[in-house]
């Protein structure tokens, strides 16, 4: 029973925890983003775009976003560029933060730092451009990055420079990403925008919350799988209970009734005994759950969510208690347990002691 | 037609520090931002008042480098900020924020889950009413006109805070309040119509062209 | 005290077990019902407990028609009344010497000294205090007998019924039990054996001695 509970219990801590995560993620993302495409595929957007997109109605701002991937092959790693303009403003609190970036430096995160460091890189980065040239940026002291991902691998420099190492030309830029400040108004915004560029991939972060939802929440497919199993050995423990006693349990409620219970009596001790067992693998299944999730990192239970995941490449599990699915366990196991022992006492009890025991 | 507005640009850059001819919207969510954090980082010991003309403060910043160097990106964006924004000290009012305890004055509801609906209005000796949208606000000014020093609304697009009184109100449009129909607020003209021509609207009125029949047929 | 008035018994597999019975039970009486297996003394116990009840006729206790009772008070009944020897002991093995006497008494909420009281009295006097917390699967034949006594006396009951008490026993352990027969004779209680074992056909503080057979009393 308790191993059943944690299961359970653990399955849920680590999709609530998910959910904070991405959540948070995503908050920090832009209410639109645009992107260019040329043949159904990403490309660059000519940022002269943004005083278009401004001029929508509802539109509170537009930033052309310089940003890439990068392959540092010595470690196999891939870190993720940034470009930043000292005065704009961005929907990642993170870049907003910085107060300054020398001339032809960068600010990095801890991962790559010690990525960089592994291959003798201490004091500035070699980066190679498209043409095969090298572009050098001095790391600058002071290390960036709030959530995991970041941590892992951000790089943030000029604008300027990382157009350079990524060969833009002077008005080229990733994407943009459109601020609207009524949440109601951003659906009928992006329909505008897409009508207004119509070979552009115009992206709205409700969408993606919802698409993740799906992914990590209740009604995903490898959750509830987990759920079903857990839930149909649950059954199959209570139908074997309920189906009847065993000529062992039988014989001892004869043994009882012929001492002098009452059937009320025997029920009595039957509830206490359910009672007892449902509570504490109850506690220790939630405990259980509690110690492999927050205190171990679930360690094979996340592989399995993080697999299909897009967003994330981890993600740190933060305690919290959720007293609505530690409710939920709780009227799932216990009163259906109490229930499936009560029962069959019951109907055995209200026999005739010399019946049962012969 | 994106190589023209290139051109043009060109060319007004280099008529030296003439007033540049942008659109509104572009120096309201691009320029003005920008010109502010520039100022705040860089030259917020600067004096507007020293200067009388916008070319004189341009070339302050620009060739005397009063704020440190700027490309002159930044340096007109600086210049339009301090001359149009910072000059005016155009009076921001408050965000109209509610707690989760309070309740529209005259439809009681509790209004923190419609953040970006919440009206005021104010007396003096700080007596403070909140609203669930325009409709609930109207009714109580109908029967409450004396004494009034403040009613505050949200522009719908930027949801700032702004004075009802010099507001413009759409009526009838496929958006819905909290509480069902409503007047939908816009700081300016050209904004209001423009979510009218979207959104359905009947009317675009201002203020004082609202009168209390109107907003007792919007429905409870 | 007891009285079976014309008592029938059949059961499910139309065996009759008992036909038209009628006997009387004084107060104080040591009986001894003897037969073979099958002949139906069994019956006559598990009648006299309200442990089944008559197909016809009446069973009556201390005036009490106990063939008429709901099970509620049947079963407060034999708590009160009625201390069983089963032929096969029915102790639970899983529990100790000391949690098997105490079992009847568990649904009455005595305060703890009372049911000490009344446990060390039974158990020196059915010699087995020093098993007190064995388990009774770890117990011998005989131990496991004067536990199954000693249980059924804890209530201090006025009945006392024994199904072939010594069926399992030597010889040695079944004369110990008749020692423990006469002590309880003394008592003043009312005793009902059912055996087949010769021994019990010839004690001097025996009252009476039926025959049973056939479902009929000779």
């Amino acid at each position: 029973m308790s191993l059943l509970v944690s299961l359970l219990a653990s399955t849920l801590f680590i999709s609530n925890a998910m959910k904070t995560e991405y959540n948070s993620i995503l908050d920090s993302y832009p209410n639109i983003i645009i992107t260019n495409q040329k043949a159904m595929r990403d490309s660059t957007i000519d940022e002269n775009l943004v005083d278009r997109v401004l001029k929508i109605k509802g539109v509170t701002s537009v930033v052309a976003r310089v940003w890439g991937e990068y392959e540092f092959t010595q470690s196999e790693k891939k870190f993720m560029l940034i470009g930043r303009d000292e005065f704009e403003s961005y929907a990642s609190p993170t870049i907003n933060a910085i107060r300054s970036i020398e001339p032809d430096s960068m600010l990095i995160s801890v991962g790559v730092y010690e990525a960089l460091q592994k291959a003798y890189y201490r004091e500035y980065f070699n980066f190679i451009k498209s043409d095969g040239t090298l572009k050098k940026i001095t790391i600058q002291k002071g290390y960036i990055g709030s959530t995991i991902q970041e941590q892992e691998s951000l790089i943030v420099m000029s604008k300027e420079n990382l157009k350079e190492i990524f060969n833009y030309k002077e008005s080229e830029a990733t994407d943009l990403s459109v601020s609207v400040a009524n949440e109601n108004e951003v659906a009928f915004i992006a329909g505008k925008i897409k009508a207004l560029f119509p070979n552009m991939k115009v992206v709205v972060k409700n969408d993606l919350r919802v698409e993740y939802e799906n992914i990590y929440n209740l009604r995903s497919g490898f959750f509830l799988t987990i759920f079903i199993i857990t839930f149909f050995t649950f059954f199959i423990i209570i139908y074997d209970k309920v189906s009847g006693l065993n000529s062992e349990q039988k014989h001892e409620i004869g043994i009882l009734k012929a001492i002098g219970w009452r059937v009320g009596d025997v029920l009595n001790a039957k509830l206490y005994e359910g009672l007892i067992i449902s509570l504490f693998s109850y506690l220790v299944g939630i405990s259980m759950a509690f110690i492999f999730v927050y205190v171990l990192d679930a360690p094979l239970l996340k592989k399995i969510f993080l697999n299909n995941y897009d967003l994330m490449s981890d993600f740190s599990i933060n305690f919290s208690v959720d007293y609505e699915t530690l409710s939920l366990l709780f009227l799932l196991s216990v009163p259906i347990y109490i229930a499936a022992t009560i029962i069959p006492s019951w109907r055995v009890a209200t026999l005739e002691a010399d019946e049962v025991m012969r | 037609m994106l190589f023209n507005k290139l051109s043009l640009l060109i060319f007004l850059s280099l008529t030296l520090f003439a007033y540049p001819q942008i659109s509104q919207d572009i120096k309201d969510k691009k320029i003005y931002p920008m010109g502010e954090k520039i100022y705040k980082n860089r030259c917020s010991s600067l004096n507007i008042n020293d200067y009388k003309s916008y070319e004189q403060l341009n070339s302050a910043i620009k060739d005397e480098k009063k704020c440190g160097s700027l490309s002159s990106k930044y340096s007109q964006a600086l210049s339009l900020y301090l001359w149009d924004v910072k000059r005016e000290d155009v009076k921001a009012y408050e965000k109209l924020s509610v707690t989760k305890k309070d309740k529209c004055q005259v439809c009681g509801m509790h209004m923190h889950h419609y953040p970006n609906w919440v009206s005021r209005i104010k007396y003096p000796k700080n007596e403070t009413y909140n609203f669930d949208g325009m409709k609930c606000m109207f009714k109580f000014y109908f029967n409450n006109k004396e004494g009034i020093t403040d009613i505050l609304v949200q522009d719908y697009y930027t949801l700032k805070t702004i004075n009802a009184k010099e507001a413009f109100f759409v009526v009838g449009s496929d958006i819905y309040g909290p509480m069902g129909h409503e007047l939908i607020p816009f700081k300016d003209e050209k904004s209001a119509k423009s979510f009218s021509l979207e959104h359905k609207g009947k009317q675009v009125l201002f203020f004082d062209e609202i009168t209390e029949y109107l907003v007792r047929s919007l429905g409870r | 005290m007891i009285k079976l008035l014309d008592v029938s018994k059949l059961y499910e597999n139309d065996v009759t077990a008992l036909k038209n019975i009628n006997i009387d039970f004084k107060e104080g009486e040591l009986v001894v019902l003897k037969g073979v297996s099958g002949s139906g003394k069994s019956s006559i116990l598990s009648l006299i407990a309200g442990l089944s009840k008559p197909s016809s006729g009446e069973v009556i206790v201390d005036e009490k028609k106990i063939s008429k009772m709901a099970d509620h008070f049947i079963s407060v009944y034999r708590r009160e009344n009625i201390g069983f020897i089963f032929q096969k002991y029915n102790l639970i093995s899983t529990l100790s010497v000391a949690e098997n006497i105490l079992l009847p008494l568990v649904p009455l909420n005595l305060k703890k000294d009372e049911l000490e009281k009344r446990l060390s009295y039974v158990l020196k006097l059915f010699n087995i205090e020093s098993k007190r917390h064995t388990i009774v699967k770890n117990l011998s034949g005989g131990e496991q007998q004067r536990t199954a006594i000693a249980r059924a006396n804890i209530n201090s009951p006025k009945i006392i019924l024994a199904d072939e008490p010594t069926a399992n026993l030597d010889e040695k352990l079944s004369l110990e039990f008749i020692e423990m027969l006469r002590d309880l004779k003394s008592q003043n209680r009312t005793i009902i054996v059912a055996t087949h074992d010769p021994l019990f056909f010839n004690l001097e503080f025996v009252d009476r001695v039926l025959e049973v057979s056939n479902a009929e009393i000779l």
